[in-house]
């Protein structure tokens, strides 16, 4: 059991080398001179020059890359070019407020994709199933940027319920401003997870264990709530982990429609003004975010189901 | 299915009423309140020797005065107002005959926000900062000044920049500039207390604390990326003269939603408003009249490089410039634009009022082109050309607009799309491409900002080139060398009037469009004008919302 956790988190070191390493190397390649974007269109090739030896822009791919490892491996991810921020300092900003946003998604997720999943199977082809059918297919293929700059014109500009944009000032405040961002973040996943659930759950329902459950003259809460759901969770424990994952890299078009302040936004920015050290900081954490949601979510398999441990 | 009719119905009930809300400001000033602003982008810092780009200067505008500034902004759309030069921190200036020695006297008792004094030798370490500073750009701004070339960041005292007293400052030329107190009114120029600065740069956080010498100061830690709050600074020398109690600007707002919170009046101004908001705006009897538009000293066109064919050839460049529509262009900017046949806006000196821009005539393109060997026809080469742009919505129309206009005169256009960080650097490489779009933002009201940077053939380098044509014309070098050290006025506007007309002639760009800036306010917002320099200038501006008092005499 050890040597396989063990192999496990090898395997999660690998991934996010593998992936930092990459997205290095490819930003290195982007046709963009930080030095003249830091400089200004006045810089002469002295000024220049100054820069890019402190950046080690001159050198080497490999030099730079050498040189990027032994600093992240003292924890300093370097400066931002644009605002010449510790990216480490920009990284501790914006992530609190992404996992905000990732567990207010993932809490909507299961709040309403669950019972929306049990209603559909336990009403198997009947309009309940059917409307939920409609409705998960609406939300899966509305694209976000659609979806949010709806519902912002609808609930917060029309209707005035919800402020249009922004992170709030803490407390309710800050609840109120995360209920729109973490609904159309959540949109998808709510369609996955009752699409899920009800595909495991019709499964389930057709068991010999429910028929016997049933043939006992339990009530119909309890097979469904006690015997049924809980059999077809499974999946589900997957699924949420893996979208913590992916969610607490960020997501860049919530982030930039509802002017929330975390990595997604930060990832963006760092794109367009190809600042290379906060591109690389920014996919390093979602990169073990990733990693780790994957990890855990094994861990957590094999503590489910032992049958796994032996494989 | 019934809660969605119901929420359909809901959205028809509940319309909002769209016509201009609240009490409509008066002439009479008011004192207090705070102003709500926003801006689609992000704050990079707030350190004036480091930060060079729009949005932080509507920070650094509040926040930091100069020994000289502009007189406020007057409303007159389409051309640029007369950008005079006044007296700020400094009281009165003289300048030697020659030209060559400013010598600034600072009013009385001048403070920062801490209140402590503000003095000669707090501009002498400044500017030495910008000067020393490796990642400074404004290093290039300086170089007029004695001694500036010889400055590193080990030797950082500047001979030509002396104390002489606490409340007089000199600075020596080595020659004339004209463009010499513009430069001291830019915000890399305002005092800087070297006992604040030098710890705060050892901890990397002066970026985030700035001792403000202007109208407002910081009133809060500043959330970066979401939100920065001003107050009135009381120990500005002219806080009589600033009306707002606050102001409160939300950064990374996009546009649409920024349009969306000033309808609700979560806002009291929307910039750069998206085409669809605009139109709706100027149609709007009753908004119109908020509706504040201001020539930029901003230019776009299309760079070509002179050097490499077809561009060798002048009669190519004329004639891609008598193929490109500009009406069209500016219809496309939903009216927000002025057809340019220069560099220099509207109102700018030197800009020849009487050229007009190219007009749109694809029988004389087709035949200067013909001229040069070029067409569809008889035998001649046939043209294609590839344009690198930016990767933005309105470049890419724009873009596709000239495809077109050119596709009409027998030239194949491929478009090539980059964002603005590669296209930048691309032009300033030693492989730049031959024809790509380009832009000039000014710095300062004066051609020497605009023409010597652009077309003068010293400009013309490898790696590091303004001038990224590579037009060179001896008489046009000529004629910016002898306006740039002339002080007299007019002979300076007639000797730009005539680098102007060469220039157009020689057409090394496509000269294409002055962007206009537009803005709307509440009906409540007193006081304000577009800057052309500044963008947003709410210096003198005020709130007539019923929670403001009157300013007592």
């Amino acid at each position: 059991m050890i040597r396989l956790v063990a192999r496990r988190i090898g395997w999660a070191l690998v991934v996010i080398w593998f992936v930092v390493t990459a997205t290095f190397l490819l930003a290195t390649r982007l046709p963009s001179n930080p030095a003249k974007t830091m400089l200004g269109p006045h810089a002469d090739a002295a000024a220049i020059k100054l820069v890019e030896d402190e950046y080690q822009l001159r050198e080497n791919v490999l030099v730079q890359y050498g040189t990027w490892v032994k600093k992240v491996a003292t924890g300093d991810l370097g400066k931002s070019y644009r605002s010449q921020s510790p990216i480490m300092q920009i990284l501790g900003e914006r992530i609190w407020p992404t996992i905000q946003l990732a567990l207010a998604a993932i809490f909507l997720q299961l709040l309403i994709g669950l019972p929306l999943g049990i209603l559909a199977a336990v009403r198997k082809r009947r309009w309940p199933d059917r409307a939920t059918t409609v409705v998960t297919l609406l939300a899966q293929s509305a694209p976000q940027f659609l979806l949010g700059t709806l519902v912002l014109y609808v609930f917060a500009y029309r209707f005035g319920w919800f402020p249009i944009s922004g992170y709030g000032d803490g407390g309710l405040d800050r609840l109120w401003h995360l209920v729109l961002p973490a609904f159309t973040l959540a949109s998808v996943g709510i369609a996955y997870y009752a699409r899920a659930v009800r595909s495991e759950m019709v499964d389930v329902l057709g068991e010999d264990y429910i028929r016997t459950a049933r043939a006992k003259g339990l009530p119909e809460r309890t097979v469904i709530g006690k015997h049924a759901l809980r059999n077809a969770l499974g999946p589900l424990v997957t699924l949420v982990g893996l979208d913590l994952g992916v969610l607490l890299g960020g997501a860049v078009v919530v982030e930039s429609i509802f002017a929330w302040p975390g990595l997604g936004r930060e990832v963006l920015q760092a794109v367009l003004d190809v600042d290379l050290p906060l591109i690389t900081g920014t996919v390093l954490v979602a990169a073990i975010a990733i990693a780790v949601a994957n990890l855990l979510v094994d861990l957590l398999l094999l503590w489910l189901d032992p049958r796994l441990r032996d494989r | 299915m019934k809660a969605l009719a119901v929420l359909l119905a809901l959205c028809a009930c509940n319309t909002p009423d769209r016509r201009p809300k609240g009490n409509v400001a008066g002439a009479t000033p008011k004192s207090g309140g705070t102003l709500h602003i926003a801006t689609k982008d992000q704050i990079s810092s707030l350190d004036p020797t480091l930060v060079y780009e729009e949005v932080s200067t509507y920070i650094m505008q509040p926040l930091f005065a100069t020994l000289v500034t502009y007189a406020p902004a007057s409303r007159d759309p389409g051309a640029l107002p007369p950008l005079t030069v006044v007296p700020d921190l400094a009281e009165r200036w003289e300048i030697t005959a020659d030209g060559l020695t400013y010598r600034f006297y600072l009013r009385d008792k001048l403070a920062y926000e801490d209140g402590g004094p503000i003095v000669a030798g707090d501009f002498k370490y400044s500017l030495e900062r910008a000067l020393s500073r490796a990642d400074s750009p404004y290093r290039g701004f300086l170089v007029d000044i004695v001694g500036a070339t010889e400055v590193t960041e080990a030797t950082p005292d500047c001979a030509g920049i002396v104390a002489v007293s606490a409340r007089e400052l000199e600075i020596r030329l080595i020659h004339p500039s004209s463009s010499f107190l513009y430069i001291l009114a830019m915000k890399f120029a305002t005092p800087q207390r070297g006992s604040w600065a030098k710890p705060r740069l050892e901890n990397g956080q002066l970026r985030r604390e700035p001792l403000a010498s202007g109208p407002f100061k910081l009133g809060a830690p500043w959330d970066e990326g979401t939100k920065i709050v001003l107050v009135k600074n009381e120990h500005y020398w002219a806080a009589a003269s600033t009306y707002l109690a606050a102001i409160e600007m939300r950064e990374n707002i996009p546009r649409d939603t920024q349009f969306l919170m000033f309808e609700r009046g979560e806002l009291d101004t929307a910039e750069k408003l998206s085409p669809p908001d605009y139109v709706w705006l100027k149609g709007d009897k009753d908004w119109e009249r908020y509706v504040r538009q201001t020539a930029q000293m901003v230019v776009f066109g299309a760079r070509m490089d002179t050097n490499q064919e077809p561009f060798t050839d002048p009669r190519v460049r004329r004639a891609l410039n008598y193929a490109l529509d500009k009406d069209h262009t500016v219809k496309l900017l939903n009216g927000a634009a002025v057809p340019s046949h220069g560099m220099l806006s509207p109102g700018m000196l030197g800009r020849d009022a009487t050229l007009g821009a190219y007009p749109h005539d694809p029988e004389k393109a087709r035949a200067l082109l013909m001229q040069a060997g070029y067409g569809t026809r008889f035998g001649f080469a046939p043209l294609e050309l590839t344009y690198v742009t930016q990767n933005d919505e309105q470049a890419e129309t724009l873009a596709g607009a000239m495809q077109a206009d050119l596709a009409e005169v027998g030239v194949t256009l491929k478009i090539e799309l980059v964002s603005f960080a590669t296209l930048s650097t691309m032009t300033g490489s030693s492989d730049r491409p031959k024809f790509s779009l380009t832009s000039w933002v000014g710095d300062y009201p004066d051609p020497t900002n605009f023409l010597d940077v652009r077309f003068h053939s010293r400009a013309i380098a490898d790696e590091t080139a303004t001038n990224d044509t590579n037009y060179s014309n001896p008489e046009v070098d000529a004629l910016l060398d002898a306006a740039r050290g002339e002080i007299d006025t007019e002979k300076r506007a007639v000797m730009y009037r005539r680098a102007e007309r060469i220039i157009f002639h020689d057409a090394p760009w496509i000269f294409d469009y002055h962007p206009l800036t537009t803005e709307v306010i509440q009906p409540y917002v007193g006081g304000y004008e577009i800057h052309p320099i500044w963008g947003r200038d709410y210096t003198h501006t005020f709130l007539d919302d019923g929670t403001t008092s009157t300013v007592p005499p």
